[in-house]
């Protein structure tokens, strides 16, 4: 597997991952609570203390970035180096569906 | 003083938080809600309907104008902040057809905030070591046994309460 600056970050937290994915457009952090619940079909839930926690990490490391700030309520955007760790983690899970898939077939 | 309100005083532990939660929502399903929170673990409630108020503590250092979007998130997600107490922050909601809101929903998070609670009592720890030697030669007189007894109990306290944080991440760690 390459090795690059981003590999320090993976595997992401599932709730990283999905706050991650949610942030390939700009959203508050109450539209990214939502959104996590809405497209993990309900199996993924971020509180508003695992989510602070994870906008200050993910900030902090240059992830995503502030790009709008109203009423409040802080929108963030992932940057070219969020994208990039993203992609990476997508890699992880795709080579990890595959090999579950391939038990999962033994089975069927 | 508001009308039918009481205080309480009860000491938590740093490690403890859990426990506390679990205390102030048998208060509030017993009719009593916290209404606000003051130094050195005085509570007080206020008289109400019998409800399933969860409770949830945070530990969070902040300076004020980052406060603001911090309180916001919470309170988007439906949390009401009844008030802090030495960077503790105090938060509520309705438990809903028996599903209990949590406000850290990973293990990760958790002991993030155990983190940040060692984190300052490292430090605090560290100051007060780098002053033992004011607090142990400079108190003059008959009161030396006193400063010296306090400035031990402190110190074993602070110890005492990093090494069962530890361990309360240690077991978070292992679930």
């Amino acid at each position: 597997m390459v090795r690059d600056d981003t590999s320090k970050y993976l595997p992401l937290t599932e709730s990283t991952y999905y706050i991650m994915l949610t942030l390939v457009e700009p959203l508050h952090g109450y539209a990214v609570m939502q959104k996590v619940e809405e497209i993990s079909k309900g199996t993924v839930k971020v509180g508003p203390g695992t989510l602070y926690g994870a906008f200050t990490a993910l900030e902090k490391e240059k992830l995503i970035v502030k790009v709008k700030e109203e009423n409040r309520r802080k929108s963030y955007v992932l940057t070219p180096k969020g994208k990039r760790v993203l992609i990476n983690q997508i890699n992880r899970l795709e080579i990890m569906t595959r090999n579950g898939l391939s038990v999962k077939n033994l089975y069927d | 003083m508001v009308e039918n309100t009481i205080r309480k005083f009860r000491w938590f532990w740093p490690w403890q938080d859990e426990q506390e939660e679990a205390w102030l929502r048998s208060m509030s399903q017993k009719g009593w809600h916290l209404l606000s929170v003051g130094l050195a673990g005085i509570y007080r409630f206020q008289a109400g309907e019998p409800c399933d108020y969860i409770y949830r503590l945070d530990y969070q250092i902040h300076k004020k104008k980052d406060q603001q979007d911090y309180l916001q998130l919470f309170s988007d997600a439906g949390w009401e902040h009844i008030g802090d107490m030495s960077d503790w922050h105090y938060f509520r909601k309705e438990a809903k057809e028996g599903e209990v809101p949590e406000i850290f929903t990973d293990v990760e998070s958790k002991v993030a905030k155990y983190k940040r609670v060692l984190i300052y009592l490292f430090f605090f720890a560290v100051i007060i070591i780098a002053f033992w030697h004011n607090v142990w030669f400079d108190y003059p007189y008959s009161w030396w046994f006193v400063t010296r007894a306090i400035y031990l109990l402190l110190i074993a306290s602070l110890v005492y309460s990093i090494i069962r944080l530890l361990l309360r991440i240690r077991h978070l760690r292992r679930i």
